[in-house]
């Protein structure tokens, strides 16, 4: 399904879902949304990409990461080389891109790793309450307000996870439908 | 430290599964975390049983929020009973596996499959919620929908097709119930349930109703009489070590919440659902075992069984007194194990003979005389032959019947062990004891690193004939455990007074 209109306007609607769907996500403890919502907000932004471009395209704008580096000079230290290296891939990246003798690795996000990373959080948002002798999930509030998120606490992990979960899980079956 | 024990068999596998999900591509890792959880599983539900049979009751509230509003997680004898024998069962699977199952299928997530199957057995097993209930049920369904359909072949899918329609259907009649008991009731935690049956209001027709839905559904899981064609179709399509996890483990899950719910719930119109519930399990045994006794494949044979022998521990339930519900739940444990080790040593013949069929099969008793030793532990435990574990189930199961005057289920129970040592001897006859038919000698060579492999896929076996042997020759224990944990289920004040804290 390649039009023009939708192309173009999905890359301005794109920054709009993610923004939404965070805003649903920090919201939903008190009021409707959450990480469920939220997560179903955010997967239509890359359900349209991949709708529009393909999944490849996808892939390669949203679930890549270029790693640059260039092998160790014979009399640099180690922690100077290890900063160098932090520098190269924080700073500047486009131009150390084209520099010749830097190097660069790709990793790939899968949405494999996006569900574990989910789970992983919503899981430990409740042991934390086994640690102190309360029951799995017990809640822990700090005292204090952030002013967009609200009051931090575990729950917030667990939404979080579930955010993850949800868009990890509709990328894999988005992926996998489109190239059948 | 009580909500820490209760937690920890869902905590377990779950936790490997996300560890199994992070190592994807790696299913080196992923047997070994599998082999990890499964050994720290192990020890976190012989913990839960040791604390259980100690303190009594235990119960946990999910997330702080008092019964009968929040999630409760409630572990008393029979349910802990039951996540040692998943553990037990998990760990001879994941065992069998590593050599057992082909390396694409090991590759396409079958370990975090497998672990969360295990998550749904802990979780229906441990809830003491209604709702979380059919939550687990369908954790189960899904995660056995992906292990059959595991390969695509075309008779798995067929399989798997049979398995999710029919089982789809129970859901449905499960939400059903759990619909109609809310709409009653206005509660879905057990324990309050159990305290609002009770009272003189409620409406006994409109819950004896409710609990039909019930029936049906958890009828069609654990596979009792007529609905349990599906099981024989869809059982001996997936590979060994799959379908004897779930042979093994799943319809007796379902016996579990027929078991927990018609004695804690369901139990206001006994004139009703008892000889209902006798009916049906004589029906179910005598079917399964005939049905057994004509095929002619080694796992229809055992799929087949399963039917029969999930007649029995419903012919506990309908006999209804203390001895009776021990004999099922000690039935309950015995059978999973036993059935369990009888799959896995069809997949260890197959491995070596790359068949199923009686008819090509043969002469094994010459070459592996020690996995014969291995199947005739298990099968005459199966059958029920002193001293093996199958004798002690049917005992208790037999002596209570004859104290309430039950004979004809009795005599029919008895028939059917018969049938069963019929065509236990079917399979020994024909797999290990007669000459090996003439075929194709090419057919049968082997190198030796196959046979090597072969030879690690005997390790399982042995565990879980550990284990059997262990029920049947020290069987006092455990049946005094059985007995303990009937008692705690007849009493259902106990297990109201855990939950509401009264």
């Amino acid at each position: 399904m390649k039009t023009v209109i939708l192309a173009t306007a999905i890359r301005i609607l794109i920054p709009i879902f993610i923004i939404f769907s965070v805003y649903t996500l920090f919201r939903g403890h008190n009021h409707p949304g959450g990480g469920f919502i939220g997560g179903l907000i955010g997967a239509i932004a890359f359900v349209f990409h991949t709708m529009t471009h393909g999944p490849q395209h996808t892939v390669d704008t949203f679930l890549k990461v270029n790693l640059y580096g260039y092998p160790r000079q014979p009399n640099q230290s180690r922690s100077l080389y290890l900063m160098r290296m932090m520098r190269v891939n924080v700073w500047r990246r486009r131009k150390m891109a084209r520099h010749p003798e830097v190097k660069h690795r790709m990793i790939r996000i899968e949405s494999v790793y996006i569900i574990a990373t989910g789970l992983l959080l919503a899981v430990t948002s409740g042991v934390f309450g086994l640690l102190s002798g309360q029951p799995f999930m017990h809640a822990y509030w700090t005292d204090f307000y952030i002013p967009i998120l609200g009051k931090p606490g575990t729950p917030i992990l667990f939404d979080l996870g579930v955010y993850l979960l949800v868009i990890g899980v509709v990328l894999k079956i988005t992926f996998v439908m489109s190239e059948e | 430290m009580n909500h820490l024990l209760i937690v920890l068999p869902m905590l377990i596998p779950l936790y490997g599964a996300i560890l199994s999900l992070f190592s994807w591509r790696y299913v080196r890792a992923q047997q070994i975390i599998g082999i990890l959880a499964q050994a720290c599983m192990l020890i976190a539900s012989f913990m839960l049983l040791f604390d259980v049979n100690e303190h009594g009751i235990r119960t946990t509230q999910i997330g702080s929020w008092p019964a009968p509003f929040g999630i409760t997680l409630v572990a008393d004898l029979f349910s802990s009973m039951m996540v040692i024998t998943s553990a037990i069962t998990g760990m001879a699977i994941y065992l069998f596996s590593i050599k057992g199952l082909d390396k694409a299928r090991q590759s396409f997530g079958y370990y975090p499959v497998l672990m969360i199957l295990q998550l749904g057995v802990s979780g229906a097993c441990l809830t003491g919620d209604l709702f979380n209930l059919f939550v687990w049920f369908e954790v189960l369904l899904i995660c056995c929908f992906v292990l059959i359909a595991l390969g695509g072949t075309k008779p798995q899918l067929e399989g798997a097709i049979k398995y999710v329609t029919i089982n789809f259907l129970a859901t449905g009649f499960l939400l059903t119930g759990i619909g109609v008991v809310y709409g009653i009731l206005g509660s879905l935690n057990l324990a309050e349930l159990a305290v609002l049956v009770r009272t003189p209001v409620s409406h006994p027709a409109l819950i004896t109703m409710a609990g039909m839905f019930f029936l049906i559904a958890f009828g069609i899981k654990a596979a009792i009489f007529p609905l349990f064609f599906w099981l024989p179709a869809s059982y001996h399509t997936p590979p060994i070590a799959i379908s004897a996890f779930i042979a093994g483990m799943l319809t007796k899950v379902g016996m579990y919440a027929f078991i927990r719910l018609f004695t804690l719930v369901f139990v206001t119109d006994q004139e009703l659902t008892i000889p209902l519930l006798t009916v049906l399990a004589g029906f179910t045994m005598v079917l399964g075992v005939f049905g057994a006794a004509s095929q002619n494949d080694f796992r229809k044979i055992l799929s087949f069984h399963i039917v029969s022998q999930i007649g029995y521990m419903l012919m506990g339930l309908a006999l209804y007194t203390p001895l009776a519900i021990a004999g099922s739940i000690y039935f309950i444990l015995h059978n999973i194990l036993v059935k369990t080790n009888l799959f896995l040593i069809s997949g260890v013949v197959a491995h070596r003979h790359g068949t199923f069929a009686l008819k090509k099969l043969g002469g094994i008793y010459l070459q592996q005389p020690f996995l014969s030793v291995l199947f005739f532990i298990s099968a005459f435990s199966l059958a029920g032959i002193p001293p093996f574990s199958g004798f002690w189930g049917k005992f208790m199961l037999a002596k209570a019947g004859f104290e309430i005057d039950s004979f004809v289920i009795v005599l029919v129970s008895l028939a059917v062990s018969l049938i069963t040592i019929f065509s236990m001897t079917k399979i020994w006859n024909e797999v290990f004891w007669k000459n090996k038919p003439e075929s194709d000698p090419l057919l049968n060579v082997m190198t030796e690193r196959e046979k090597h492999n072969n030879r690690l896929l005997h390790l399982p076996v042995a565990f879980l004939a550990v284990f059997i042997l262990f029920i049947g020759l020290y069987a006092e224990p455990v049946v005094a455990m059985a007995q303990l944990a009937a008692e705690q289920l007849l009493n259902s004040e106990l297990y109201i007074n855990a939950v509401l804290k009264r």
